[in-house]
């Protein structure tokens, strides 16, 4: 699964970003290993359709709706997560392929893998004939 | 539910939360707490709501699954408890953040009165359990006949 995609600066944002919303700030974990930098993300109620995950301009954005099915006139008795909605932005440094980006999500927790740049690749060079 | 929910903090100017949690934290004191509340930001974060006929009590359990998350009631205080692993890996790797909650967990909140412990369900999905508990009939909203004189 990948749900990253390349969006062009300045491309007409979606109408449902307009509306201004309470926003949660997901706790992450970030280390590299293996050549990636790993960002882990709790993102819970998040579903595979309802997360976004863009690279803009150099800017990696995660975002995603609370997506759990709630019945009608539920109110509010006591409550520690007031928003439906997570975002968080990285930016990357250029050593970031970010094309090869990929994610997935599990149980409302989210795996990305940022592989660095291929720098030492081999390059075999032609020698010509004289 | 959870966009509705600036009804229930009425002094707060939108995007300024973090601001009005700083203070909080920084000068507690002025109203009283609740003897059970924690601070923001405790694992798993616990939202309570409440419809006709039930309460449903939504835990925040990423990475969780039904077979790791313990829930338990007992004179109308829900008790969730349970173990998040570590993430396994290399300990040489190098570390950036860690702002992810690990460890054991134990957290307790009080229920209204007169819930139906028995008919009570609890299911998991996307890292998110959710508790349905009945309300016994005597406090089911009732339609009151009103008579003609």
């Amino acid at each position: 699964m990948n749900e990253i995609t390349r969006r062009d600066a300045d491309a007409p944002r979606p109408a449902g970003e307009e509306r201004r919303q309470d926003t949660l700030l997901p706790a992450v974990d970030i280390h590299e290993e293996n050549d990636a930098v790993h960002i882990i993300a709790d993102m819970p109620g998040v579903t595979r359709d309802s997360l976004v995950i863009e690279v803009d301009n150099g800017v990696l954005s995660l975002e995603g709706e609370v997506a759990i099915p709630m019945p009608e006139g539920l109110s509010p008795l006591y409550a520690e997560v007031r928003a439906q909605r997570y975002a968080r932005r990285f930016t990357l440094s250029h050593e970031i392929d970010s094309e090869a980006i990929s994610a997935r999500i599990d149980s409302g927790v989210v795996h990305l893998t940022l592989p660095r740049r291929d720098t030492h690749r081999r390059r075999r060079i032609e020698v010509q004939a004289a | 539910m959870f966009g509705d929910l600036r009804g229930l903090d009425p002094a707060r100017a939108q995007g300024m939360e973090w601001v009005r949690q700083l203070f909080d934290e920084m000068f507690p004191g002025g109203g009283a707490a609740d003897i059970r509340s924690v601070p923001s930001g405790s694992f798993p974060p616990i939202n309570v709501g409440r419809t006709d006929d039930t309460v449903r009590v939504y835990v925040f359990a990423p990475g969780l699954g039904a077979e790791d998350l313990e829930v338990s009631l007992q004179d109308n205080v829900l008790t969730v408890a349970g173990r998040r692993e570590a993430p396994a890996g290399d300990e040489a790797r190098t570390r950036f953040r860690q702002e992810r909650f690990h460890g054991d967990f134990r957290r307790a909140v009080a229920l209204p009165e007169g819930l139906d412990i028995d008919r009570a369900e609890a299911r998991f999905r996307d890292g998110v359990c959710e508790i349905v508990l009945p309300k016994r009939d005597e406090l089911k909203p009732r339609r009151i006949e009103v008579q003609a004189a």
